[in-house]
């Protein structure tokens, strides 16, 4: 905490907060930003960056690209306003790094030739975002992903205990994953920023099971809804950085069922949604 | 307030946020009881009403493998499933359920039953049970409750022991057998958690306690003979009429394994030891590997209980014992790896009653024909039925 406080005290003057993260905005040329788990994100013109997760792109090739088709200008120094529209289309190549945690997340497959299959998940988004109050950002967002076999597969839906491994993996094993989401960003003066987002998943069908190229049939039914929402807040650090705290909350149907007494004295056991809260942190370096 | 103790509030903050990190459901229950009530359910569908006050009680004990009859998961090492599709499980399941129904008992000890289990596509199988046979109550002691197994994928699974019976239940617990001490603690966190299941069942003129057990299968540290004790002591303390059943991962006390070649207590020529047919070369060394059998630790059970299938009627001998033989994990329809087709090879489940009360036409199911029984056992799991019938005190 103290540490913190020292980082605080050593920022320079702000002439203006932070811009908002995760919104339509899609930086000037040359302008970057990278976070420990935030993707790295480098814009190559005024209206086109790309972005990928570089902890992720070594064992999970991907590339998302970000086109504002919608960009007012914006002064040396200043915030964007008005209202910004993104395009976004990316690719995926999850099988490596879904093969290496073959043996905990996935199967070993020790006695048979089964194995997780080569596929590529295209990704295309469409945000809008626009501003309320001076700094204040409104953004909306849909998006969603496919799976594109290359071959056999036969891995199917982890149904984990962490809702965002299920979102990351739901185009992957699931063949789909939408999104319908919007966030509300507001500044509290030059240093901070706190950030409210919703979201609304919907995955594929969990899929039939393939047992050595022969279809079994499909594997239990799981709802396809994931419903998430995240507060966080960014506290500017240093010129242009920002370190994010914040909480995630997730329901979503893990397969889970509950016990429940009735007036007879005997229990009945119902299938229930399972929550998840998770701590959310990160540094981001630099920022648009 | 001083930092310090300000650093200590901060702490307990963080330390109650620690449960809630993946919910208020535990990631894997860690069953901190020593004895508890667990509940007790009831069939929906209206089945025939027993008999009674009966003067007998027919029993069945089975390891039900989860519903998953002869498909070979990857601990088996003759295969490599983690999960069942729906219709796998249900179609098991309808065939368990015929089996158990053909045989009709008033009393059903079942192990390894899931009710929310990934591998076995989440399907209440106790609720399976109550409603597709003749008995009416049940209750399930949970021994293995995990959020997500992260290993080969099995993710959440609700595994345990379950008494089914025709009769009322008016009261069930669950009593903790002792852990594993030779696994890691990640691993143990994830492990399952055995305990012994206790119900009292009303008969209308009297109340009887029915057991359910099944103890450690793969420890290396003496775990399943301390279980096993731990059973044999809970029976001493029973006030009630009793009757246990379950899989003991354990060969009967035909001989004391510790005994010298050559002496009248050695098993040589008695009973098969190690070396089964269904033993896979390639679990050796893993944690899936068959530890030495201690059939001496059955002794005080064959000494002061009475089983179902006493010694003399178990024989000495592969071949006088076959017919009573529990379990294989290769099915019949698989080969070993020297073209031996699976067939059951050695006996870990058993039925007990209190010394000096008498069994009636026990049997193992083994193969349809077994008392009149036309479903095949063989190809349900990889234990069969025992079976009996109790005649009360």
């Amino acid at each position: 905490m103290r540490a913190l406080l020292l980082v605080l005290v050593a920022t320079t003057a702000l002439a203006t907060p932070r811009p908002a993260r995760d919104t339509a905005d899609v930086g000037n040329r040359g302008s970057y930003s990278v976070g420990i788990f935030n993707p790295l994100r480098i814009a190559f013109h005024n209206r086109f960056e790309l972005q990928a997760n570089p902890l992720l792109f070594f064992v999970a090739p991907h590339l998302d690209a970000r086109f504002a088709i919608l960009k007012p200008p914006v002064a040396e120094g200043q915030l964007p306003m008005g209202v910004r529209l993104t395009a976004e289309a990316g690719l995926l190549m999850p099988t490596f790094g879904m093969r290496l945690m073959k043996g905990f997340f996935f199967p070993t497959w020790a006695t048979s030739p089964n194995d997780i299959g080569f596929m590529l998940i295209p990704r295309v988004g469409l945000l809008a975002s626009g501003d309320f109050f001076t700094n204040d950002v409104l953004t909306v967002r849909i998006d969603g992903a496919l799976r594109i076999p290359l071959g056999p597969n036969n891995a199917t839906p982890m149904n984990s205990f962490l809702a965002p491994l299920e979102i990351l993996f739901a185009a992957p094993l699931t063949g789909f994953c939408g999104r319908l989401g919007g966030a509300y960003d507001h500044a509290f003066g030059d240093r901070l920023r706190l950030r409210g987002e919703v979201n609304l998943y919907v995955t594929g069908q969990q899929g039939n099971l393939e047992v050595e190229g022969q279809n079994l049939g499909p594997v239990a039914a799981i709802s396809p809804f994931i419903f998430t929402a995240h507060l966080g807040l960014d506290i500017a650090v240093f010129q242009y950085s920002r370190i994010t705290v914040g909480a995630l909350f997730a329901n979503y149907d893990q397969g889970a069922t509950q016990v429940t007494t009735r007036a007879d004295g005997f229990s009945e056991r119902t299938r229930v949604r399972s929550n998840n809260i998770l701590p959310t942190l990160d540094f981001i370096w630099a920022g648009f | 307030m001083t930092l310090r103790r300000y650093h200590a509030t901060a702490m307990r903050k963080l330390l109650l946020l620690v449960p809630l990190l993946a919910s208020c459901e535990w990631v894997a229950d860690p069953m901190n009881f020593t004895r508890e009530e667990v509940p007790r359910y009831k069939a929906n569908a209206e089945h025939p009403a027993p008999v009674a006050n009966p003067i007998g009680l027919k029993v069945m004990a089975w390891n039900v493998k989860y519903g998953a009859c002869r498909v070979d998961f990857w601990f088996d090492f003759w295969g490599d499933r983690v999960q069942l599709t729906e219709a796998e499980t249900t179609d098991c399941l309808t065939k368990v359920a015929a089996l158990i129904k053909e045989y009709d008992p008033d009393i059903f000890m079942a192990e390894e039953i899931e009710v929310d289990s990934k591998r076995s596509a989440y399907i209440d199988q106790v609720r399976f049970l109550l409603e597709n046979t003749n008995l009416q109550y049940a209750t399930f002691d949970e021994t293995w409750n995990a959020r997500y197994v992260p290993s080969e994928g099995v993710g959440r699974i609700t595994l345990g022991n379950a008494i089914f019976s025709r009769y009322p239940i008016t009261k069930a617990e669950r009593i903790r057998q002792v852990d594993r001490t030779d696994q890691d603690g990640l691993t143990a966190t994830f492990y399952i958690k055995r305990a012994i299941g206790r119900a009292e069942i009303n008969l209308g003129d009297r109340t009887v306690a029915a057991y359910v057990v099944h103890t450690e299968a793969y420890d290396f540290d003496g775990t399943k003979q301390k279980q096993i004790k731990q059973v044999y002591d809970v029976l001493q303390e029973e006030t009630m009429p009793w009757v246990i059943g379950g899989d003991f991962n354990e060969l009967p006390p035909v001989c004391d394994e510790k005994a010298e070649a050559g002496t009248p207590e050695s098993c040589e020529g008695k009973l098969r030891l190690a070396g089964f047919i269904d033993e896979r070369a390639s679990s050796k060394g893993t944690e899936y590997e068959q530890p030495p059998y201690t059939p001496s630790v059955m002794k005080p059970f064959y000494d002061d209980y009475e089983p179902s299938i006493p010694l003399a009627r178990y024989g000495i001998g592969e071949t006088a014992q076959q017919p009573f033989f529990t379990h294989t994990v290769l099915g019949p329809d698989g080969v070993n790896d020297e073209g031996v087709p699976g067939r059951w090879n050695r006996t870990l489940d058993y039925l007990f009653i209190r010394k000096g009360e008498t069994w009636a036409s026990t049997d193992v199911l083994q193969e349809p024909g077994r008392l009149g029984i036309v479903g095949d056992p063989s190809r349900l799991s990889d234990h069969a039925p025992v079976v009996g019938t109790w005649v009360l005190p």
